[in-house]
């Protein structure tokens, strides 16, 4: 059954990767069973497909180089992952990582993560990631995975790697690159 | 091109009933130099390769997307690729209690796993026991050189003679100059890159047009040459001018596909047995293969006590075969050929064909990895994108250790693999910290601006560490499992702590600021130079084959593969288990004609 809110969701990054796409190289060849998968989340709930949507798209968001997180479908990709993974734990660890969010969000600005201001939202990021090289509360081990499958998505997405990377590789060459040795 | 197609086409069948001349056991790099070598004799050769003739092109995809690809490179979830904590917190067999569908070794790199799970084995059939060894297996026709990393280098007197030099182990049974002209032999058959350095102890060989280096690589040239230090261009086991005789491969175009499989190479630029050897080898009419032919026993003839043949099983159907030759020539790699051979036991040969020196499994050795650098060269920052993984590989930076003078701490030497520059995949984007624009914006402009270098070192040869074969485990076809007992020594310990401090010297004297150095070694086997398990000697009590790797026991057996080495060296051993290969197969062929064997 076809849900509002997700289909929404589903258009409008489906006209910003048009867009970005047709720029980097072209849509041709997009796998569009990616958009199959974000028409609904696999494991997600639709609030918490939300609430991942933006938090990975705070992480890597669009700039003028190039589309961001959202614009990559990243949260449908870690969607999909979550939904097949052989354990349960990181399935346990999104699910209680989201509600963290929520709750560290009503403590710091009395309302709902995707109700507070972009200011707001930064600020609970800000104090997540603070102690980002040694993690140890509930909420830092959090953040480290978010980024951590935030940045695997991104850069492995058509838009990491054409737009935002610019890789130059995958193509044959006639003469290879770099400085001679002699 | 379609490989299997044309190994289809060029295949006879297997005549069990037939003597052939020659029955070689395992298609890889040994294997199939043997087999290239012997047809060219004209000797009636049959390969038995365990494993199965896979497509090679269809599973390695070298050129696909990440993005297309359902799981961006990763495996099914219900497979599993073993890590480093887990060879180190637990006991082999390491999928012993796995919940996993399939357990894989550790090589398959970031996001490539998917391409080459069906190339090496699932644990979960191939159990080994005891001391804790990551040990990669790849079974099918052409065994590890499908995703072999292709640095291709020569070893010195200063290995072969390494005893002479500094009194321990023992030397081998020939000088540079016995194995020099095989060395031209197999630059030219199969082409090779590099730079000349005249370096006496990396021997330079018959390059053809060198792999560039990237900008950080060159400063970090330029840097060493003042310490008198040596980094080259990766001397890569690739041809990048092309190979008029070889119809069956391209020359390197530098795609940049290179470094995000396991390894492999579509065009076949790099070399890698089927299409380098066996393929030009069925084309003599000479070569019949027989892959899933799993090699049981060498089998004996009870009146003369020689090799009368190999038993096999088909890996299918379990079935036992047994065909005959006048030679058998095992090319297992160095510890399947050591486990063939501790399972050929009859009345004439009750410790296993070929070991009445109680030598086979024991002087194993190989290269010690762990210590790694990684540093951040600021002026590379924010350049506009180059193609650095657009190569076979980067650079190699020459043993430095022990070669006139002595340290005081370790005997032997190491050299570092290493590489700079912009990848597929940016590593930075786990170590940037913090999120948003800056974060992403700091990805990007440095993404191209680290470089990295691992060290290999050797590993001393010491009776003491073998492999024998466990008295209850065995395989899924009931054949008894490999048990090591195996650890690095106190040379070895004291050789990494010097590594992680000339890595730190040499990147600081570059100007490069260094972001971490490791110094924790890796698991044994971490580096898949398994070596010496049937070593080469002119005594028969202290080794198990002469110089042309023929058993001193048992004249019409041949163990042509690294088994035979008699010392690790620090070089990558692949050119010269082939040089050596070529060189014993040629005085096979002649004894052959003379009546000797």
């Amino acid at each position: 059954m076809p849900n509002e809110t997700s289909d929404d969701l589903t258009r409008r990054d489906i006209i910003k990767l048009g867009a970005s796409a047709a720029i980097a190289v072209g849509v041709s060849g997009w796998d569009a069973s990616l958009f199959a998968q974000s028409n609904t989340p696999l494991f997600f709930t639709k609030e918490e497909f939300a609430l991942v949507d933006e938090l990975t798209d705070l992480i890597i968001p669009t700039d003028d180089h190039s589309p961001g997180a959202k614009a990559a479908l990243v949260a449908s990709y870690i969607d999909f992952r979550l939904s097949e993974s052989f354990e349960d734990q990181p399935r346990t660890l999104w699910r209680e990582g989201l509600k963290l969010i929520e709750q560290i969000s009503r403590e710091m600005h009395g309302k709902a993560f995707l109700e507070s201001s972009t200011e707001q939202r930064i600020a609970l990021l800000t104090r997540i990631s603070a102690n980002e090289p040694h993690p140890s509360a509930p909420e830092e081990l959090f953040f480290k995975e978010l980024k951590s499958r935030t940045a695997r998505a991104y850069y492995t997405s058509k838009i990491g790697i054409h737009s935002e990377m610019e890789y130059k590789g995958n193509v044959s060459l006639k003469e290879f690159v770099g400085f001679d040795a002699a | 091109m379609n490989l299997i197609r044309l190994i289809r086409e060029a295949q006879p069948e297997v005549d069990l009933k037939k003597t052939y001349d020659a029955i070689v056991v395992g298609s890889g790099a040994a294997g199939g130099m043997a087999a290239h070598v012997l047809t060219s004799h004209g000797m009636k050769v049959l390969m038995l390769e365990a494993g199965k003739k896979l497509d090679i092109d269809k599973e390695l995809k070298s050129t696909e997307w990440p993005y297309d690809h359902k799981r961006r490179g990763e495996m099914p979830p219900d497979s599993h690729a073993l890590s480093l904590n887990e060879y180190n917190i637990r006991q082999p067999p390491y999928a012993a209690d796995s919940k996993a569908k399939h357990v894989y070794s550790y090589v398959q790199g970031w996001g490539g796993s998917d391409y080459s799970k069906n190339i090496v084995v699932d644990e979960k059939d191939h159990p080994y026991t005891g001391t804790n060894y990551a040990w990669v297996r790849a079974r099918l026709l052409g065994g590890k050189t499908n995703i072999w990393g292709r640095l291709a280098l020569r070893l010195s007197d200063l290995d072969f003679k390494a005893k002479s030099h500094d009194g321990y182990g023992e030397d081998w049974p020939i000088s540079y100059k016995d194995i020099a002209p095989y060395y031209d032999k197999v630059d030219l058959y199969l082409g090779i890159s590099g730079v000349k350095e005249n370096l006496p102890h990396l021997p330079d060989s018959i390059f053809q047009r060198p792999i560039k280096l990237a900008a950080a690589e060159y400063k970090l040239r330029q840097s060493l040459k003042k310490m008198n230090r040596v980094l080259t261009p990766y001397r890569a086991g690739v041809t990048t001018d092309g190979l008029k005789h070889n119809k069956y491969r391209s020359r390197c175009f530098g795609r940049g596909a290179c470094n995000r499989r396991a390894g492999g190479c579509d065009i076949h630029a790099a070399f890698d047995s089927p299409t380098g050897l066996i393929l030009p080898a069925m084309d003599t009419g000479n070569l019949t293969l027989r892959t899933n032919a799993i090699a049981r026993e060498v089998t004996v003839d009870k009146k003369t006590g020689k090799a009368s043949g190999v038993a096999f099983i088909d890996a299918e159907t379990g079935k036992t075969y047994e065909v005959k030759a006048k030679v058998v020539v095992v090319a297992a790699s160095t510890l399947e050929s050591a486990r063939l051979l501790l399972l050929s036991k009859s009345n004439a040969h009750p410790n296993g064909i070929g070991n009445s020196s109680n030598h086979v499994g024991h002087n194993f050795c190989e290269h010690v990895m762990g210590p790694h650098i990684n540093a951040l060269v600021k002026d590379q920052a924010g350049k506009p994108r180059t193609l650095d993984d657009g190569k076979p590989g980067s650079f190699y930076l020459a043993r430095f250790r022990n070669l006139t003078e002595r340290h005081p701490n370790f005997i032997r030497g190491y050299g570092f693999e290493g590489s700079s520059g912009n990848s597929i995949y940016p590593g930075n984007a786990s170590s940037t910290p913090g999120f948003g624009a800056s974060y992403k914006k700091n990805v990007r402009d440095y993404a191209g601006a680290f470089i990295s270098m691992g060290g290999f070192g050797e590993v001393l040869a010491r009776y003491e560490n073998f492999v024998d074969l466990d008295p209850s485990v065995k395989d899924v076809w009931g054949i008894p499992s490999l048990r090591f007992h195996y650890k690095f020594g106190d040379n070895e310990k004291k050789m990494v702590e010097d590594m992680a401090d000339t890595a730190r010297e040499m990147f600081s004297e570059a100007g490069f600021e260094i972001l971490d150095v490791s110094r924790r070694m890796l698991t044994e086997g971490w580096s898949i130079h398994e070596l010496g398990t049937s070593r080469m000697g002119t005594d028969p009590k202290t080794s198990v084959l002469n110089q042309f790797q023929q058993s001193h026991d048992v004249k019409n057996l041949f163990v042509v593969d690294g088994s035979s080495h008699v010392s690790a060296s620090c070089q990558n051993p692949t050119w010269t288990i082939m040089a050596l290969a070529w060189r014993s197969c040629d005085h096979l062929a002649d004894e052959l004609k003379k009546g000797n064997l």
